[in-house]
C-alpha cells in the first residue's frame, strides 16, 4: 500500500470514530438542545434585538440604532458601577475561595463533629439572598452593631459601616465571603474524590503536610478549583440580590454599592428603558466572556486533568 | 478508609476545635440573632439587641403562619413541589449533557460548550421580559411550568459544567475497559460514570434544592396567584417599606423556611462524605 | 430568526393592535355572564387580610364576578406590573402610586375613569383630591386615601428635657433648628433634635418651593425648581448634620434604609421627624411613646405649602377586557361603607368625605388625630403629578442628599446636579 493510501485509511478511521460519537452525542444532548432552542435562544435573541431599540415595556419598541451602546461610553453612573463591580469581583472572589478551600481542608477528614461544623459553615449561604439579610447585616455592621461593640471593647471607635459610602462596598465583600458555603461544598466533594492511597503513600515516603498539599491535593483538585474560580467570577459579576437587599434597592449610599446588574435592573424596571438595559446586559456578557476566556486559556498552565 | 494523614496531638486537635467553634460562632451570629429575635415579641426586637432571651414567646410563629392567606403551610408545600421537579430535572438532563461534553467527541464540541457557558452569563433581568412574554403566549404563567421545564431541559449550565469537571477527573481506563467489553455509551454512562459521580450528583441535588428554595425573582414574576406563591415570595410579603413591617413574623417564618433546606443539607452531606473508596477497582 | 423570536415579535405587535381596540366597554352595562377580574395591590400582611375580606364582600354582592386578588410588597409589585404590562397581561384593577401614575398613563396603560362614570360615582370626593389623579383632564386614578406631610414630635422626650412644645401655627425653619439644638444638647449624643430630612423627602423639597410660591414641575412637566431653593434645602440638611441637631450622616442613612420600625422617631432617638400624618399609628406603636402631629415650619410665612397627597390610587387597565365590571369594583372599594369599615385608614384617611365621616367612630386615637389633622390644617392646590420619567425622583433626591451629607458635594453642586438630572430623565422619557 502506498503512503498515500495508508494516510487515507488512517484519516478514514479517525473520521469514523468521530461520526460514531456524533450520534451518541445527539441523544445525550437532546434535552439540553431542546432547552436551548425553545426556552433560551428566543429570549436571548430578543434581548439582543431590544438593545437597538427604545422600549418602555408598554408601547412597542422603537428602533434607535447604536444609541444605547454609544451611551455606555458616556454614562458616568455606569462607569461608577463598573468600578464598584470590578472591585467587588477582584477582591471578594479570591478571598471567598481561599476561605472555602481553607475550611474545606480543615473539615475534610479526621475531625470529630464534622457534620456539625460543615452545616454550621454552610448555614450562612442559606440566608445570603434572603430579605432578612439586610436587617441581619445591619445588626453586625450597623452603627450600633456587633462589630462596633467589639471594637468599642478595645477602645476603637467604629462607624456606620453599611451606610458610609467609603465602607459600604466592603460590607458587601464580607457578605460574599461569609457565604463561602457553596464553593466549600464543591471543594469538599472534590477532596473526597482524591483517593486516600495517595496520601498514605506520601506519608510513608515522609512527605510533609505542606508538601502533600502542593503535590497531591492542589493538582488533583485543580479541575474543581478551576470550576469554582470561573463560576464565582461569573456569579460575582452578576451579583444582584445582596446589593439590592442591603442597600434597599438603591445602590447607595451615594452609588457606592451600585453593582452593574443593579444599575441594569434600575434602567429596565424603574426607568422603563428596557432597550438600554438590554444593551448593558450584552456589554456585561462581553466582559464576563472575556474573563472566562482568559480563565480557560490560563487553565492550560495549571489545571491537571486525567484525560 | 479514613485515616489521619499524620498523627495529631491532643492539644492541636483541641486548638482546632476551639478555632473552628470561634469562627463558627462569628459566622453564625447573624443567624443566631434572627432565631432569638423570632422568639421575642415583635415590638421589642429592635429595642433590645443581644442574644440573651428572658422569655420564650412563640407568638411570632403562630402569627406568621396565619398572617397571609392561605397559611404558610401552602407556601412550604408549593416550594417543596417545585424543588422536587427541579431536582429531578437537573439530575437527569444535566448529567446526560455533561457526559456528552466530557466523554464524547463530536463536531463543534467547543462551540457548543462555549454557547452552554454563555447562557449563564446573561443577567436574568433582561431575559425575563421576553421569556415572560413567551410563556404568557403559551399560557404557562401562574403555573410551575416556566420554573421546572427549563430544568428538565438542562438550562442550568452551572450543573452541566460542574459535572463535566467531575467526569473529566475520573480516569478513562474504566470507560475503555467497558468499551472493550462491548458496552455502548448509554451503558458506560449508566453503569460506570453515573455511580462514580455521586458527589457531583449529591452536590447538584443540594444546590438545586437550596437555590430553588431561595430563588425570588423568577418565582415572583411567574406566580401571580397567591395560592401558588412559594416561600421566598411569601417571605417578602411580610416586608414592605411603605408600612410597618412585622419583623417578628418575618423572622419566625424565615427560621421555619430554613429548616427544610438545612435538613436537606444535613442529610445530603452524608452522600458527599461517602466518597469513592478506590478508583482503580475492576 | 427562530420561531420563538417571531412569536415574541408577533405578540408585541398583537398587543399594540389590542391596545387600539379597547376602552369602549367602560360605559356599557354590567354583564350577567361570569367574569373574572384580576386585582393587584402592594402592602404587608395586615393590608392583605383586610383587602381579601373586602373582595369576598364584593363577590357576595355580585355572584357572577370573581375577583382574584394578588398582592406583593412594594418593590416586587412594580417589577411584576412591568412584566405583566409588557406581556399585555396587566391586571384589571391595580393599586397605583403618585410617583408612577403619569408614567403609566402617558404610556397608554390606564383607563380614563371618566368613561366609566356610569359605574363609578365620584361625587363624594373632594375636587382637589380628585385632581391629584388627573393628567390632562383625564382621570387615570381614583385617590384612595389622603395624607399630609407633617412633623411628628415625641412629646415624652420634650417633657423629659423640659422643653416646651413649639407653636406650630407660627414657627419657621430656623425655629425648628433652634429647638432641635436644645434637644440635642439635652440628649447628649443619645437623642437628637431632628431626624434628618432629605431621604424619602420629595414632599419636603416640594413644600419648601411652594412656600416661596414656586414648585418642582410646571404644568407641562418641566423642572422649574429654582436652584436657590434647592441649595437652601440642602444647606439646611447639611447644617443640621454638622451642628449635631441631626444624627451623624451614617446613622441617618442607616436608619432611613431600615424602614419605619427602626427610624429615629420609632426608636426614640430623635424628637422631631418629617412624616406623613397617616403614619402616626404605626410610629406610635413602634416607639411606644406619645407622638403629636405638628404643622410644618414656614407655613405661616407665605402661602401654605401643604397639600393633600393621595396615598395611592385605584386604576383600571386600559386593556382590561371587562372595564365596566372593573369600574364597579373600584366603586365598591371607594364608596361602600361596609368595605370602608374593614379597610379603615390602613391605606390612609379616606379621600371620600362621606366615608371618612362614616368610619370616624371606629378609629383608634391615633387615626382620629391623623384625620383631625387632615380636616383642620390649611392646604393649597396640589402640585403637578410627578411627570413621566421622573419616577426615580425619590432615588435621585436620596443620592444627592447622601452626597451632601458625606461631603462629596456642596449644596450648590447638589442642587445644580439634581435639577439637571431630573430634567434629563423627564426628557428621556418622551
Amino acid at each position: 500500500m502506498s503512503a498515500l493510501d495508508e494516510l487515507r485509511q488512517l484519516r478514514h478511521g479517525a473520521v469514523q470514530v468521530r461520526k460514531r460519537d456524533n450520534k451518541a452525542a445527539f441523544w445525550f444532548l437532546a434535552p439540553w438542545f431542546a432547552g436551548l432552542v425553545f426556552i433560551t435562544i428566543g429570549p436571548v435573541l430578543a434581548s439582543f434585538g431590544l438593545g437597538f431599540t427604545k422600549y418602555n415595556l408598554i408601547q412597542p419598541p422603537r428602533f434607535i440604532g447604536f444609541a444605547n451602546f454609544a451611551r455606555i461610553f458616556s454614562d458616568e453612573r455606569l462607569h461608577n458601577a463598573l468600578r464598584v463591580t470590578f472591585t467587588y469581583v477582584l477582591v471578594s472572589v479570591p478571598l471567598q475561595l481561599a476561605c472555602a478551600l481553607g475550611v474545606a481542608l480543615l473539615l475534610d477528614r479526621g475531625l470529630r463533629g464534622l457534620a456539625f461544623y460543615r452545616s454550621a459553615f454552610y448555614l450562612p449561604s442559606l440566608l445570603g439572598s434572603s430579605v432578612a439579610i439586610a436587617v441581619l447585616w445591619t445588626q453586625v455592621f450597623g452603627a450600633e452593631g456587633l462589630l462596633n461593640r467589639v471594637l468599642g471593647f478595645f477602645g476603637v471607635e467604629g462607624r456606620g459601616w453599611i451606610s458610609d459610602p467609603d465602607t459600604a462596598l466592603s460590607t458587601l465583600i464580607v457578605l460574599n465571603v461569609w457565604t463561602f458555603g457553596s464553593p466549600m461544598i464543591i471543594f469538599l466533594a472534590g477532596l473526597r474524590q482524591i483517593p486516600a492511597v495517595y496520601y498514605e503513600a506520601a506519608a510513608i515516603d515522609g512527605a510533609s503536610r505542606w508538601s502533600q498539599f502542593w503535590r497531591i491535593t492542589l493538582p488533583l483538585l485543580s479541575p474543581i478549583l478551576f470550576f469554582n474560580l470561573v463560576l464565582q467570577i461569573i456569579h460575582a459579576f452578576q451579583s444582584f440580590t445582596q446589593a439590592f437587599v442591603v442597600s434597599g434597592g438603591t445602590g447607595g449610599p451615594s452609588d457606592s454599592t451600585m453593582f452593574y446588574t443593579l444599575y441594569l435592573y434600575q434602567q429596565g424596571f424603574s426607568r422603563f428603558d428596557m432597550g438600554y438595559a438590554s444593551a448593558l446586559a450584552w456589554f456585561l456578557l462581553l466582559i464576563i466572556a472575556a474573563f472566562t476566556a482568559i480563565n480557560f486559556w490560563a487553565a492550560k498552565y495549571w489545571v491537571f486533568y486525567d484525560d | 478508609m479514613t485515616t489521619d494523614r499524620l498523627p495529631v496531638g491532643r492539644l492541636s486537635s483541641l486548638a482546632k476545635h476551639a478555632g473552628l467553634i470561634l469562627i463558627g460562632f462569628v459566622m453564625l451570629y447573624p443567624v443566631l440573632w434572627m432565631v432569638v429575635s423570632s422568639l421575642r415579641p415583635g415590638d421589642e426586637i429592635f429595642r433590645s439587641p443581644g442574644l440573651i432571651l428572658d422569655s420564650l414567646k412563640t407568638e411570632n410563629y403562630t402569627e406568621g403562619w396565619y398572617a397571609l392567606s392561605p397559611s404558610f403551610g401552602t407556601y412550604l408545600l408549593n416550594s417543596a413541589t417545585l424543588v422536587l421537579g427541579c431536582i429531578i430535572g437537573n439530575l437527569v438532563s444535566c448529567s446526560m449533557a455533561a457526559y456528552a461534553f466530557a466523554r464524547l467527541h463530536f463536531s463543534g464540541k467547543r462551540w457548543w460548550f462555549g454557547i452552554m457557558l454563555g447562557t449563564i452569563m446573561l443577567p436574568v433581568h433582561v431575559i425575563i421580559v421576553p421569556q415572560y412574554v413567551l410563556f404568557s403566549q403559551i399560557g404557562w404563567v401562574n403555573t410551575f411550568l416556566p420554573l421546572i421545564v427549563p430544568k428538565i431541559l438542562a438550562t442550568d449550565a452551572f450543573f452541566v459544567f460542574l459535572m463535566v469537571q467531575f467526569i473529566r477527573g475520573l480516569p478513562k481506563e474504566l470507560d475503555e475497559a467497558a468499551r472493550i467489553d462491548g458496552c455502548g455509551h448509554p451503558r458506560i454512562f449508566l453503569r460506570i460514570v453515573l455511580p462514580l459521580m455521586k458527589p457531583a450528583l449529591a452536590t447538584t441535588t443540594i444546590f438545586t434544592f437550596i437555590w430553588t428554595w431561595n430563588d425570588f425573582f423568577t418565582q415572583l414574576i411567574y406566580l401571580t396567584d397567591p395560592d401558588m406563591y412559594t416561600v421566598p415570595v411569601a417571605l417578602r410579603s411580610f416586608v414592605d417599606s411603605t408600612v410597618a413591617t412585622s419583623w417578628g413574623s418575618q423572622f419566625a417564618m424565615s427560621v421555619v423556611s430554613i429548616i427544610p433546606i438545612f435538613l436537606a443539607f444535613l442529610i445530603g452531606q452524608r452522600y458527599l462524605v461517602k466518597g469513592i473508596a478506590t478508583t482503580g477497582g475492576k | 430568526m427562530s420561531r420563538t423570536a417571531l412569536a415574541v415579535a408577533a405578540s408585541l405587535v398583537a398587543s399594540l393592535l389590542a391596545a387600539c381596540g379597547s376602552g369602549s366597554g367602560a360605559g356599557g352595562d354590567l354583564t350577567a355572564e361570569p367574569v373574572t377580574l384580576r386585582f393587584t395591590w402592594w402592602g404587608a400582611d395586615d393590608r392583605h387580610k383586610r383587602t381579601q375580606q373586602v373582595i369576598e364582600m364584593f363577590q357576595r354582592r355580585h355572584p357572577n364576578i370573581t375577583v382574584k386578588g394578588e398582592f406583593k410588597e412594594w418593590n416586587g409589585y412594580w417589577d411584576s406590573l412591568a412584566t405583566t404590562m409588557a406581556a399585555n397581561d396587566a391586571p384589571d384593577i391595580m393599586q397605583m402610586d403618585e410617583l408612577y401614575i403619569a408614567s403609566y398613563a402617558e404610556r397608554g396603560a390606564l383607563l380614563d375613569l371618566n368613561e366609566a362614570k356610569k359605574h363609578l360615582d365620584t361625587a363624594n370626593f373632594d375636587q382637589k383630591a380628585l385632581a391629584t389623579g388627573a393628567v390632562d383632564g383625564k382621570q387615570y386614578g381614583l385617590p384612595v386615601g389622603l395624607g399630609m406631610y407633617s412633623i411628628m414630635v415625641n412629646t415624652d422626650l420634650l417633657a423629659k428635657y423640659n422643653i416646651p412644645l413649639p407653636d406650630d401655627t407660627k414657627w419657621s425653619w430656623d425655629d425648628l433648628k433652634a429647638i432641635g439644638e436644645q434637644v440635642s444638647k439635652a440628649g447628649g449624643g443619645q437623642v437628637f433634635g431632628v431626624q434628618s430630612p432629605g431621604i424619602n423627602d420629595t414632599a419636603g423639597l416640594s413644600i419648601r418651593a411652594r412656600q416661596q410660591g414656586k414648585s418642582l414641575f410646571d404644568a407641562a412637566g418641566k423642572v422649574v425648581l429654582p436652584p436657590e431653593i434647592a441649595t437652601q434645602y440642602w444647606q439646611y440638611i447639611s447644617d443640621l448634620a454638622k451642628t449635631g441637631v441631626a444624627a451623624p450622616p451614617s446613622v441617618t442613612v442607616e436608619k432611613a434604609s431600615a424602614g419605619l420600625n427602626q427610624s429615629a422617631t420609632a426608636t426614640g432617638t430623635a424628637a422631631f421627624g418629617f412624616w406623613w400624618n397617616t403614619q402616626l399609628t404605626a410610629l406610635t406603636a413602634a416607639s411606644g411613646a406619645k407622638l403629636k402631629l405638628l404643622r410644618l415650619p414656614g407655613e405661616s410665612q407665605g402661602k401654605p405649602g401643604a397639600y393633600y397627597k393621595p396615598s395611592m390610587f385605584w386604576s383600571v387597565s386600559a386593556r382590561s377586557k371587562h372595564p365596566a365590571e372593573a369600574a364597579a369594583f373600584v366603586s365598591f372599594l371607594a364608596n361602600d361603607e361596609e368595605a370602608a369599615k374593614v379597610l379603615l385608614t390602613e391605606r390612609g384617611v379616606p379621600a371620600n368625605q362621606k366615608i371618612r365621616a362614616a368610619i370616624a367612630a371606629q378609629l383608634k386615637e391615633t387615626d382620629k388625630a391623623a384625620k383631625e389633622y387632615l380636616d383642620t390644617v390649611p392646604v393649597s392646590d396640589p402640585p403637578r403629578i410627578t411627570p413621566n420619567g421622573a419616577s426615580t425622583l425619590d432615588a435621585i433626591l436620596k443620592r444627592h442628599t447622601e452626597d451632601v451629607l458625606f461631603g462629596r458635594a456642596t449644596p450648590d453642586a447638589a442642587a445644580a446636579s439634581f435639577i439637571k438630572e431630573v430634567q434629563s430623565e423627564v426628557d428621556a422619557a418622551k
